[in-house]
């Protein structure tokens, strides 16, 4: 029972951080209908940033935070600037081919600046807080209570904001919003600078638990985050929410019982048998994309 | 950072290039090409980062030493992206466009395993310094490729003296979390080999993708097992993780981690003092390891990457150019025959003691058997590895 | 701007002469590259055309079907393994291995290309992702078949037996007559394939598959064989593969390999013969080129493929087009084709 509970809480805490970067990257889907090939290099930008800001600058981890993810959000804004806003209404495959090349610039272009080898991230609140024989760093804590906010924050921004409210409206029809006078560009690229900022947040939260930093760690992120997001119905705050915590907790039992070799197969083994029992998605009625 | 290792190697071809002007006598060979066949991108890039540095560092080494015999040495990087295809391209453009002379490569086996082959046919020395399918060696030398060397221990003499040193501790219940590649893998395969004489028992296994991040899930599974010590055949950089998680987890200072995967590095030990406390490591080189050689590799490679520590695989890059270098200077010569016979017959004094091959061109070097005691690396002992190869 | 627009040629009949002379140059030009080039650049070469028989297949999805599927890396490890573990335990020869794996790749491609299938466009390429995925698991923990990591090493040469006599391709030069031998009989079988009946419904079903429903074209059941021969070139390729590189390991299904298949056929010109022939010797000649920078290398390549994505959107497949009809001595207005 006790490691029941213990693995369910080590579904949850690998979950929210899935969760974090899963919802930017459908967000950016529901304006963009453009899969992110590149997301999970926001989340390296992101983590570089707060490695950075410490190692060479010697700030504490809570500015750090804000830098990376400040230093993202810029990033962020040029290439959705330059690329990302180019891909409104062009084919899937044309945002797979030129969202597979933003991948290789960005990855590389860090190593290029900052060496290809591993570093370590050395800050963070990593001292474990026991509940009887279970053990959890409390940065683990911070992720699950920040994931939660994250989550409360971007559900009253869609339904109360005004930006918020056209992100839903751009995701429902984009050339409607162009009629009834919605800029469709400015909701683009808010929401494709809020989405890989998610990323970037998530990386240097996960810094401190993750230890190694390197050029090429975001690949295995974006990998983990496409399986959510058609799970929990492309588009759909959340439901992709949800989603990663099934993700989360399933790779945990599998994990623990089967075996770690298994575990990146969860996701997508997870997704195909939903896509067998429901191939419009978990939440979704109908079928959308 | 990068910059260093640029001028380093613009220096080198100048220098190469004034050699080649003064003395015209050695114009057919004024520079000695060592391609370095690593992953410079994709998820390995980290690990091909610190081979070329270390193979970088020899190089200047060599040359601000004067080079060998006058000739001074360069080397040229080629990407392999730890995929076979992108390395024998990368190998057939070090051979055919670069013309290089010798190559040293690549960090992952798949790679090593299908350059071998070219590198026969193209008549070319091939040095490998980090991979560890034991494959490699025993289709070398007498098995058949005879250009093909390598300079890095094999994991069964690993593998066995780690499940003897463990059955001594009294830790005879062993938790495997290897990394999920042909060395974790082959590593586990060999101690299979071993635990039935020394009565040890494998109570789990687990393997881990390069670059997982989250152990939790297993480590508490570990916890229940009833493990005396968890037995890792890992990666450097993974270390730091799952110490922090054994921490975090409750493990730390209970169940000690055996085997190999950079335990001894200081910023390992510095992430995760409590977990890396009594670690039992089978290592071919450590930073803090107390020799004249080693200290003074540390120090020089700090001074050329912005005070980055090295890992193994800048150490094995480095000394591998460094034999390299004599066995050229042994053979007086680029010929790649007498180069493999000077490579046969030769005995390196490496700073972590004497390396020959045996006649699979498998490097016979010291392994080092090291413990963690109070956030210290201290060794306890040295094995000489030896392979049989007929079982 | 949709990518995956056909381009056919149409218009002129007869033979033109300045075609029959470009065709014949490239034939020549063919046929002589490896008394001119360098080995490097024969490697490439193979290279290119193995990678040219999955991008074929791919091309059968993207260009006349109108379905984005990742899965070809799949289809083309499960092909190398297959073509190596024959090679090993049977001992047979090079034809047999290959036809051994395309047909292992499209016998693998039925129960999966039926849930599959069903799928709209986002499920179905995140589907056909893990495929690749799923792949990768298999070959690393069926460890008594494939061996794990450890993977399957000193793999024959494509080799031919003919009445008790033995020739082994070895080496690039041979091994680029073999590819192109190969490359050439698969862009042959290829066009007849699309120049087909069964190929123009495929093309209907893909520009409106309700109105091809209501015509009377089995969709479901066009659409599943083309995933099935799509799978068949790439095992096939696979064969070719592993043979000439002489390793097959779980490395295989990275990314690069998904990511190299799909630039050939959407930078070629999805939907186009020759531009996906001219894709495959591009990209990878590209791939090869930008080696000269080993640091800049991987950021240069990304560059191109937004460079492709914005200057090229449908490929290199209508620069192609007017080419040829210059030749053929037809002048068209600007985006009339």
């Amino acid at each position: 029972m006790e490691f029941l509970i213990e693995q369910i809480l080590n579904g949850i805490s690998t979950g929210s951080v899935y969760a974090i970067v899963a919802v930017g990257m459908t967000m950016i889907f529901g304006v963009l209908r453009a899969i992110n090939f590149a997301h999970g290099e926001y989340y390296m930008l992101g983590t570089f940033g707060g490695w950075y800001a410490i190692s060479a600058l010697g700030v504490p981890y809570p500015v750090a935070i804000v830098i990376g993810v400040a230093v993202t959000a810029a990033i962020a804004f040029v290439i959705g600037r330059l690329v990302m806003e180019r891909m409104i209404g062009a084919a899937p495959e044309a945002s797979v081919v030129a969202t597979l090349g933003v991948s290789l610039v960005l990855q590389n272009s860090v190593i290029l600046a900052f060496g290809g080898s591993y570093k370590f991230f050395s800050e963070g609140y990593i001292e474990p807080v026991f509940f009887g024989d279970i053990g959890i760093a409390q940065q683990r804590l911070l992720i699950i209570g920040l994931c939660i906010l994250v989550f409360a924050g971007l559900e009253w921004m869609v339904s109360h904001t005004r930006i918020g409210k056209a992100m839903r409206a751009v995701s429902q029809n984009t050339e409607a919003c162009a009629v009834v006078g919605i800029d469709v560009r400015t909701v683009v690229i808010a929401t494709f600078v809020l989405g890989t900022s998610l990323a970037a947040f998530s990386g240097i939260l996960t810094a401190p638990v993750n230890v190694s930093v390197y050029g090429s760690m975001g690949e295995i992120i974006t990998f983990k985050t496409l399986p959510i997001i058609v799970m929990g119905g492309l588009g759909n705050v959340r439901g992709t929410f949800i989603a990663a915590m099934i993700l989360g907790i399933a790779e945990s039992f599998v994990a623990g019982q089967f075996g770690l070799q298994y575990r990146d197969s969860v996701g997508f083994v997870t997704l195909i048998l939903m896509l067998l029992w429901r191939p419009h998605g978990l939440f979704s009625s109908h079928a959308r994309f | 950072m990068k910059k260093s290792a640029f001028s380093a190697l613009t220096r080198c071809s100048a220098l190469a290039l004034c050699v080649g002007l003064a003395t015209p006598a050695f114009a057919q060979q004024e520079v000695i090409k060592i391609g370095l066949v690593s992953p410079n991108s994709g998820a390995n890039a980290r690990y091909g980062a610190f081979a070329q540095r270390g193979a970088e560092l020899a190089a200047k080494e060599i040359n601000d030493a004067g080079g060998i015999d006058g000739h001074s040495v360069e080397i040229i990087p080629a990407d392999s992206v730890c995929t076979p295809v992108e390395g024998v391209s990368a190998t057939q453009r070090l051979i055919n466009q670069d013309e290089v002379d010798f190559i040293i490569g690549d960090i992952c086996s798949s790679v090593t395993l299908a350059m071998q082959p070219l590198v026969e046919d193209a008549g070319i020395v091939l040095l490998n310094a980090a991979s560890s399918n034991p494959e490699i060696t025993y289709k070398a030398g007498v098995g058949g490729y005879k250009y093909s060397f390598r300079n890095y221990p094999t994991d069964e003499v690993r593998a066995a003296s780690i499940v003897e040193y463990a059955a001594d501790k009294g830790l005879k219940k062993l938790a495997v979390l290897s990394v999920d590649s042909d060395y974790g893998r082959g590593a586990i395969q060999f101690t299979k080999k071993y635990t039935g004489a020394a009565g040890v028992e494998l109570v789990s296994e687990d393997y881990y993708k390069e670059g997982e991040v989250d152990y939790r899930a297993v480590l508490t599974t570990i916890r229940k097992s009833g493990a005396d010590a968890i037995l890792m055949y890992g990666l450097a950089d993974t270390t730091p993780i799952i110490a922090r998680q054994m921490i975090e987890t409750g493990l730390a200072g209970k169940l000690p981690l055996i085997g190999n995967g950079e335990f001894s590095a200081a910023a390992t030990i510095q992430a995760a003092p409590k977990a890396m406390n009594g670690a039992i490591e089978a290592a071919a080189w450590l930073p803090a390891y107390e020799s004249e050689g080693s200290t003074a590799f540390v120090a020089s490679y700090e001074a050329a990457y912005d005070g980055e520590e090295p890992n193994n695989h800048a150490y094995g890059h480095w000394e591998t150019v460094h034999m390299l270098a004599q066995a050229i200077d042994e053979a007086d010569s680029t010929d790649a025959d007498a180069v493999v016979a000077a490579l046969e017959g030769i005995s390196f004094e490496s700073p972590m003691g004497a390396i020959t091959f045996d006649d699979h061109h498998q490097a016979i070097r010291p392994l080092l058997m090291l413990e963690i005691v109070d956030g210290e690396p201290v060794v306890t002992g040295s094995v000489a590895g030896e392979v049989d190869y007929a079982n | 701007m949709n990518l995956t627009e056909p381009y056919q040629s149409d218009g002129a009949r007869g033979v033109q002469p300045l075609r029959l002379v470009l065709v014949l140059g490239l034939a020549l030009v063919a046929l002589c590259a490896p008394l001119v080039l360098g080995t490097y650049a024969v490697h490439a070469a193979v290279i290119a055309m193995i990678f040219l028989l999955p991008a074929h297949g791919l091309n059968l999805l993207v260009g006349y079907t109108g379905m984005l599927s990742l899965a070809q890396a799949a289809f083309f490890g499960l092909g190398a393994y297959t073509s190596a573990l024959m090679s090993i335990h049977l001992g047979t020869s090079f034809p047999v291995n290959f036809a051994g794996a395309a047909l292992m790749a499209a016998i693998v491609a039925v129960p999966l290309g039926i849930p599959a299938l069903r799928l709209r466009t986002t499920s179905f390429v995140m589907c056909t992702l893990g495929f690749v995925i799923i792949g990768q698991a298999i070959s690393k923990n069926w460890i008594s078949v494939t061996r794990g990591d450890m993977g399957l090493s000193n793999i024959d040469k494509p080799t031919f037996r003919l009445l008790g006599a033995s020739v082994e391709v070895a080496g690039p030069v041979q091994t680029y007559y073999l590819a192109l031998a190969i490359g050439a009989l698969a862009t042959g079988v290829f066009w007849l394939l699309v120049r087909s009946p069964a190929g123009r419904n495929l093309v209907a079903i893909r520009e409106n598959e309700t109105l091809a429903e209501s015509l009377g074209v089995p969709t479901w059941k066009y659409r599943l064989a083309a995933f099935v021969i799509a799978a068949a070139f790439a095992g096939a390729g696979g064969s070719l593969y592993v043979h000439y590189i002489s390793v097959a390991s779980p490395l295989m299904f990275q990314t690069i390999y998904t990511t190299t298949m799909l630039i050939i056929v959407l930078g070629g010109g999805a939907g186009s013969i020759t531009g996906v022939v001219f894709g495959a010797f591009l990209f990878v000649g590209l791939s090869e080129g930008l080696r000269v920078t080993p640091e800049l290398r991987m950021i240069a390549y990304g560059l191109c493929l937004l460079l492709l994505v914005f200057k090229f959107p449908k490929g290199f497949a209508p620069l192609l087009q007017k080419l040829w009809d210059r030749a053929g001595g037809i002048t068209r207005k600007e985006g009339s084709a």
